[in-house]
């Protein structure tokens, strides 16, 4: 029997995307209180950057063609200059306006970069076949995996861990977290606005690029409305993460992953097409019962 | 080095004033408390020095450098450092983490392990402590953190908001023995938001007294201390108020 290892596979590898794109949002919701839905746009841009513009229903590679080794830096860099120059353009002449403005705007921002996507692609899904080896079958533990799932998992974990490691252990990562918690504090401890919301965006466009990677390989397609359901995933993983919680991104990307995994393999068959009902069911009963997220960070009050 | 001037500084909160033409300077290497009853402005004061409200009218200096319309880290590199009210200190991030936040600004990268030490001295507990997360501090510990944090940056000019706010007598004794040990050794310049005028008058220096957005005092702590003026700034109503 390999139902068991299967499903951990599909449910580490669906959490994996789930986990990075959370961790995108977080980030910026951490220095800015800004959530970011322009997010999933870039990830659509990053799937598009990989073949050559036009509005034809086939694909055809461009940066796509490049190797692996080239292909991968670049996609990140592309990932990262679209997330710096929208806070450049948009969100730094925003910076003292209401949260619920700067949300706004990324809708509007998100639009834009479908829409110029839209002019230059057309609306048609286009068959777009990037490393279609990596969907070759590998056994392990008894059952079938494509090779594609373990570099699923293996990349999340190389991008959760030198994230922890960036944040904890250099210069730029300290002045993040501390401007995450206070950043007028940071502020007035030299810790320079600009830098830091730039690093973060930077960060939040690679993992977008990271995202786009790896849904492009798996699904084969381009499609320019492809960052809305990812992103909508994600967004709920950060708040039941804890608004701004990286660790609680990760565990509820994680969790949202096993859990739609585990009620597609678990649920009666009449009721697979309500999976998301369910699994949304499960993350209002998760909201009801902590409302401030399952991994909220620890307070930082005063203690008197 | 570290003169301050502040010239007639207006702050407001919308439409709410919160200071109205306040000038005073300070002279280097001085000990300067600000007293005055809750809402006086004390905060918004030393807000609008380090930069963290804009000022809506006037003017503030440090040796001749404008301060107002600088942003907040610009003026940390001009050498002012802030302690604020309730110790903001980062609760996710450890002791020495939130010591080293302020680091950043400084050219001399390799006085800051010798500093770090020097805050531990000053304050042992803190080193005993350095790799816990600084949430799980006590609140005297806190306020320990939040002026080695502020020593960190090696300000000229330390601005410390209520240091004694929620602290037993024999902490805020300590706390204020340390700073006063720390200005002797730095030549560091202070300025110490103070409620309690005894307070001030023991640990001795200069007072302002704030009321209602304005100066309405300004000498030696030791004579506010048992002065009508204080009295009067706390409890009183003015005259003009009485007309209205
Ligand atoms: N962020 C703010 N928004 C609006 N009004 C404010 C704000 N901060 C302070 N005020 C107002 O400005 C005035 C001065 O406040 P401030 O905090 O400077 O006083 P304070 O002397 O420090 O008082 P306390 O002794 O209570 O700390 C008060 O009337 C206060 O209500
Ligand atoms: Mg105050």
């Amino acid at each position: 029997m390999n139902a068991i290892p299967q499903l951990f596979f599909d449910a580490m590898s669906l959490g994996g995307i789930y986990a990075m794109a959370a961790l995108g949002i977080a980030l910026i919701f951490g220095v800015m209180k800004l959530v970011n839905f322009a997010h999933g746009e870039y990830i659509a841009f990053c799937v598009f950057a990989l073949i050559v513009p036009s509005t034809d229903a086939v694909a055809v590679m461009f940066l796509g063609k490049a190797p692996a080794f080239l292909l991968i830096p670049t996609l990140l860099l592309i990932g990262a200059a679209v997330a710096v120059a929208s806070e450049f353009f948009v969100f730094r002449h925003m910076r003292n306006a209401t949260p619920v403005a700067m949300m706004i705007s990324s809708f509007a921002l998100g639009f834009v970069i479908q829409n110029i996507l839209l002019v230059v692609f057309s609306s048609r899904p286009k068959a777009v076949s990037l490393w279609p080896e990596l969907n070759q079958p590998v056994s392990i533990a008894g059952a079938s995996i494509p090779l594609l799932q373990l570099i699923v998992i293996l990349s999340t974990l190389i991008v959760v861990v030198t994230l922890a490691v960036l944040l904890k252990r250099t210069r730029i990562g300290l002045e993040m977290r501390a401007a995450a918690e206070n950043f007028t504090m940071a502020r007035l401890l030299g810790v320079r606005a600009n830098v830091v919301i730039t690093g973060a965006f930077a960060l939040s466009g690679a993992l977008a690029a990271a995202v786009a990677l790896i849904m492009v390989t798996q699904t084969g397609v381009a499609d320019i409305r492809m960052g809305g359901q990812i992103m909508l995933v994600a967004f709920i993983a950060t708040v039941i993460g804890g608004l701004g919680s990286l660790p609680g991104a990760v565990a509820a990307g994680f969790l949202i992953g096993a859990a739609s995994v585990i009620l597609q393999g678990f649920l009666p068959l009449e009721a697979r097409p309500f999976r998301d009902a369910f699994l949304f069911t499960l993350v209002i009963v998760s909201l009801l019962l902590r409302p401030e997220g399952l991994f909220a960070p620890r307070s930082s009050k005063p203690r008197v | 080095m570290s003169k301050l001037g502040v010239f007639d500084v207006s702050v407001r909160y919308g439409k709410v004033p919160a200071l109205t033409d306040v000038s005073f300077t300070v002279e280097e290497g001085e000990r300067m408390f600000i007293s005055g009853p809750n809402g006086a402005g004390k905060s918004s004061l030393l807000k609008a020095i380090c930069g963290a409200v804009p000022t809506t009218h006037g003017r503030i200096e440090v040796d001749g450098d404008m301060l107002n319309g600088r942003s907040p880290e610009v003026i940390a590199r001009l050498g002012l450092t802030m302690v604020p009210e309730g110790r903001e200190i980062f609760g996710t991030l450890t002791v020495e983490e939130n010591l080293r936040v302020g680091t950043g600004i400084r050219p001399d990268k390799p006085a800051v392990e010798t500093d770090i030490d020097e805050v531990y001295q000053s304050f042992p507990i803190l080193g005993e402590r350095r790799h816990t997360n600084a949430g799980a501090l006590s609140g005297g510990q806190q306020q320990m953190l939040a002026i080695g944090r502020g020593l960190m940056t090696n300000p000229k000019l330390m601005l410390v908001d209520e240091p004694s706010l929620g602290l037993a007598p024999n902490i805020v004794d300590q706390v204020y023995d340390t700073l006063v040990n720390l200005q002797n050794d730095r030549g560091l310049t202070l300025i110490i938001v103070e409620q309690s005028s005894a307070r001030a008058a023991r640990v001795g220096g200069r007072m302002v007294l704030l009321r209602g957005g304005s100066v309405v005092g300004d000498g030696d702590a030791a004579k506010f201390a048992e002065s009508d003026l204080l009295k009067e700034a706390y409890f009183g109503q003015n005259k003009a108020e009485d007309a209205t």
